[in-house]
């Protein structure tokens, strides 16, 4: 038998104070170390040191700093669908995600080391960035030959993927972002103070029309940072694909750093077993969408043979000299990692009920991501997109993971600070305590 | 409407059996409160009845969670599997294991089995399967269907679907005593407590519903038996066309007008040279026409002209790959045969072996006996009639060639090669037959044409002049 509880925040500690100021200095300087160790390991090639070759390090950099938006993106999304929907359950552990999409703005900075090259006519990561640029070799002629009666597509994506309008779309997209994080974070704090219920309705208006312009912008973001990275490559189901690993990443986020601040004896009581149990169904829904829009992108650009297409997946799934590559080997992982082991894993009701082990499974979904996004993004950081991979550099793709990782929850505890890590005075606050899985 | 209840209720007879007590509740809460405490006075067989899911009651009412999971997970697995399995079976060919074998079609040039394209087929089996599990499992373990229920006897029990919580504790269950119990569930807050009997009168069918149904099932007969009796009449009016758009389908045949929807000179406009047909896009071969072996496909060495037939009549289209632009294509094909180079062993592709004499053999005598004889000898009825014609002096026929001829049998004269041409392209009056019989089958000739010359039959003529001399 349940007896309803009220309404009321009762945990001892609510906010990250004690630890932020401690937390803040750590974070940034684990995070600047890892940058600079990043910086000079991936510098290393068959040659020795080299110190001209910035392309590496910046595709590394691209990497982690893509995973870290996306998990940022998918805490936005989760906070803007619990308003559209008037969800009750969710209201404890929605600070957690307005907190972390409330870093989308300050990840500008971030993505700085990415952009000025751009503006300033570099081609090191982004092979359509110069003047004529041209692609060779199998893609090129792919691309040729089905389209020889059209100008060249370098010419057709020019006026969209060039050094002005590329950091303006940027401009553009964090903007958009920052401006609903900084809303949702705003209006919802000002309700801890005042407990005024028409907020929650203000914000619930304003989630349908914020929501369609997320998807806008995720959509290009997505077209922009990652596709583009193979320029005459073109797949329009990428950005749901992106997005699925998006909320997927950013649920096990959340888990894990509501696991983490109750570790640590904070919201120990307003966040509970149901709550975790939510968050795992959602996750067990979106390892399967990631599985799903992952296999649907790849089956029809598969069946359909179109040479235009196929280069990306040759590229990581074919191997040409009959020997496992290192790209098949990835793509492996991905398959059994990121969808069959965490799909059975994730099944059980029990399971999903288990605080150690939505812990370990929450590390573990978002170690997985972020070799999706190097699966995504690294083929093209390689001559004839070879994977050619030496320990040095495998360190210096983790120490540049470590580092962006460091730097973006020095953000994060600079962001968070002194603020309530559950809403306090939310009408659905008591909805969300009495709430029971059946 | 509740003196009735009470009255019939009341009604203890022999044709009734007492099943237990249900009580009626206001609310969730005192049901629950309820569950929780007839569970702990040691209640097993009871159930809780509620117009909506109540939170907690699973646990109050001591239930066990359900193995329907279990079962669902299982019959998963088991659609995984039988999905790929049907499809495996129905695109290979597993005549070697007994089986009757599937259909080995060819779609998008993919493999028979290829795991891409048979994963969207596996995930709707599966999910298919989990729903038959789900639903039916369901079923099972709720002891479903059941015609009656004594509850429903009770007319205070109708509102169980709208703002009343019931609990019915069992006649069965060993902690239950009429009184006892009776004074409990009181005690717990019911508002109304019932006796529930079940209706001990006879329930067999009525004798009209059981008439009824063999009639309906006798019924159900004649359908079939017309169309039994009509398959074997026959009948003067059209077939009847069930599915139209099947039977008449929007679709350009061969050697007709494209149908043009559009004005002339607007994008849409469909094939502007007013054909259905189109010419294949330039650089494309279609599948099954890669000519990429002149030893197999002409008979001539790598490299060497190949034999081509002038461009005369009706027939010359057929080939029209090779005859476009045909290398040093002489005016007389039998001329320069002589300069050809013929390969002498059979082609790579060609594997000479008993099944292939057997099968030159068969297409033999279905293609070339007619004239050339069963033994080859150009003894064929076509040959004797046509002789017997043109010695009335009714028609011109140049006899058939005995294959045992020394000239024809002379290897370096006609290699394999050239035979396969004579077949192929035909030889001073004997027609090509490229187009009635396949590559394949006209090397299978080849090879048993040369088992038929090697097996020492003399010539005719040979013999007859050797009678002569005699």
């Amino acid at each position: 038998m349940h007896h309803a509880r009220e309404a009321k925040i009762t945990s001892p500690i609510t906010t990250l104070k004690d630890s932020s100021a401690k937390m803040v200095p750590i974070c940034f300087i684990v995070g600047v170390i890892g940058i600079i160790a990043a910086f000079f390991l991936l510098r290393v090639n068959d040659e020795g040191f080299t110190l001209t070759d910035i392309g590496r390090f910046s595709y590394s950099y691209l990497t982690s700093f893509c995973y870290i938006l996306t998990i940022c993106l998918g805490c936005l999304f989760f906070v803007t669908i619990l308003h559209l929907t008037r969800a009750g359950w969710g209201v404890t552990v929605r600070r957690v995600a307005e907190l972390y999409a409330a870093c989308l703005f300050p990840l500008l900075i971030l993505f700085l080391p990415i952009v000025i090259p751009v503006l300033l006519g570099s081609d090191a990561v982004y092979s359509w960035n110069q003047v004529g640029w041209s692609v060779h070799g199998e893609e090129k002629a792919a691309v040729v030959a089905a389209a020889d009666h059209l100008p060249p597509l370098e010419e057709l994506k020019e006026g969209y993927l060039n050094w002005w309008f590329f950091p303006l779309r940027t401009l553009i997209y964090f903007s958009v972002w920052g401006m609903m994080s900084w809303f949702f974070l705003r209006t919802s704090l000002k309700q801890d103070q005042t407990g005024d219920k028409s907020l929650s309705l203000k914000m619930q208006a304003w989630s349908a029309p914020l929501m369609i312009m997320f998807a806008a912008t995720i959509t290009f973001a997505s077209f922009d940072y990652e596709m583009s990275l193979a320029p005459l490559w073109f797949s329009t189901m990428f950005p749901v694909y992106i997005f699925a690993g998006a909320f997927l990443s950013a649920l096990a986020t959340i888990t894990l750093t509501c696991l983490m601040l109750q570790r640590s004896g904070r919201v120990t009581d307003e966040i509970t077993i149901e709550h975790y149990h939510d968050l795992a169904k959602l996750m067990f829904a979106f390892v399967f969408f990631w599985g799903y829009i992952a296999f649907s992108q790849f089956m029809l650009i598969w069946y359909a043979n179109i040479p235009e297409e196929t280069f990306w997946f040759a590229w990581r799934i074919n191997s040409e000299t009959g020997s496992w590559t290192g790209w098949q080997l990835m793509s492996l992982v991905l398959l059994f990692g990121h969808l069959i082991i965490p799909f059975l894993g994730l099944m059980a009701r029990t399971v999903r009920r288990s605080k150690p082990f939505l812990f370990f499974a929450s590390i573990y979904i978002l170690v997985v991501h972020w070799i999706d996004h190097y699966w995504i993004i690294m083929p093209q950081a390689f001559e004839h997109h070879e994977f050619t991979f030496t320990g040095l550099q495998m360190f210096g793709d983790i120490a540049c993971a470590v580092g962006l990782i460091g730097l973006f929850l020095a953000i994060f505890f600079l962001i968070s600070g002194d603020k309530p890590l559950v809403p306090l005075k939310d009408p659905r606050l008591g909805e969300c305590l009495n709430h029971h899985n059946p | 409407m509740s003196d009735r209840n009470e009255n019939t209720n009341a009604h203890e007879g022999p044709d009734q059996r007492f099943v237990g007590l249900l009580a009626q509740f206001e609310d969730p809460h005192t049901l629950v409160a309820a569950c929780d405490a007839a569970r702990q006075a040691g209640y097993v067989k009871m159930d809780a009845y509620t117009p909506f899911p109540v939170h907690g009651i699973d646990p109050a009412i001591g239930i066990r969670r359900t193995i329907l999971p279990f079962i669902v997970l299982a019959i998963a697995f088991g659609g995984c599997f039988a999905g790929l399995a049907m499809q495996f079976y129905v695109n290979n060919d597993i005549s070697t294991l007994g089986l009757f074998p599937g259909y080995e079609f060819k779609i998008s040039g993919k493999p028979y089995f290829s795991l891409p394209a048979n994963i969207p087929v596996t995930f709707e089996v599966i999910v298919l399967s989990s729903a038959f599990a789900t639903f039916l499992g369901m079923w099972a373990l709720n002891g479903l269907p059941r015609l009656a229920n004594p509850l429903h006897r009770i007319s205070r029990f109708k509102r169980v679907t709208n703002d009343k919580f019931f609990l019915m504790i069992e006649d069965k269950d060993e902690h239950f005593d009429r009184s006892r119990t009776e004074g409990e569930l009181k005690e717990w807050g019911a508002s109304f407590i019932e006796e529930c009997n079940e209706d001990l009168t006879d329930h067999k069918l009525p004798a009209w519903v059981r008439t009824a149904g063999v009639m309906v099932a006798f019924l159900c007969l004649l359908p079939p038996l017309v169309v039994f009796r009509m398959s074997g009449m026959t009948n003067r009016a059209p077939r009847m066309h069930v599915v139209p758009d099947m039977d008449w389908q929007h679709k350009n045949k061969t050697q007709t007008v494209s149908p043009n929807f559009a004005p002339i000179g607007t994008p849409d406009y469909l094939f502007a040279d007013g054909r259905a047909m189109r010419a294949p896009i330039p650089g494309t071969i279609a599948r099954g026409n890669l000519v990429d072996d002149s030893e197999y496909f002409y008979g001539v060495q790598e490299g060497s002209p190949i034999a081509v037939v002038p461009k005369s009549g009706l027939f010359t289209g057929t080939n029209a790959v090779e005859q476009d632009d045909p290398p040093a294509a002489p005016a007389d094909g039998a001329a320069a045969a002589k300069e050809l180079d013929w390969v002498t062993t059979f082609p790579d592709r060609v594997t000479v072996d008993e099944a292939l004499l057997q099968k030159g053999r068969e297409r033999f005598e279905v293609y070339c006996s007619v004239c050339h004889g069963y033994s080859g000898n150009g003894d064929g009825l076509v040959n004797q009639r046509a002789l017997a014609l043109a010695a009335s002096g009714n028609s011109a026929w140049t006899a058939a060639k005995s294959l045992h001829d020394p000239e024809v049998k002379n290897n370096d004269k006609n290699p394999v090669g050239r035979i396969f041409d004579t077949i192929s392209n035909g030889r001073s009056s004997m027609g090509p037959y490229k187009d009635q019989i396949s590559i394949d089958d006209r090397w299978a000739i080849v090879a048993y044409v040369k088992a038929l010359q090697s097996t020492g039959i003399e010539p005719e003529s040979t013999v007859a002049d050797a009678k002569a001399k005699e």
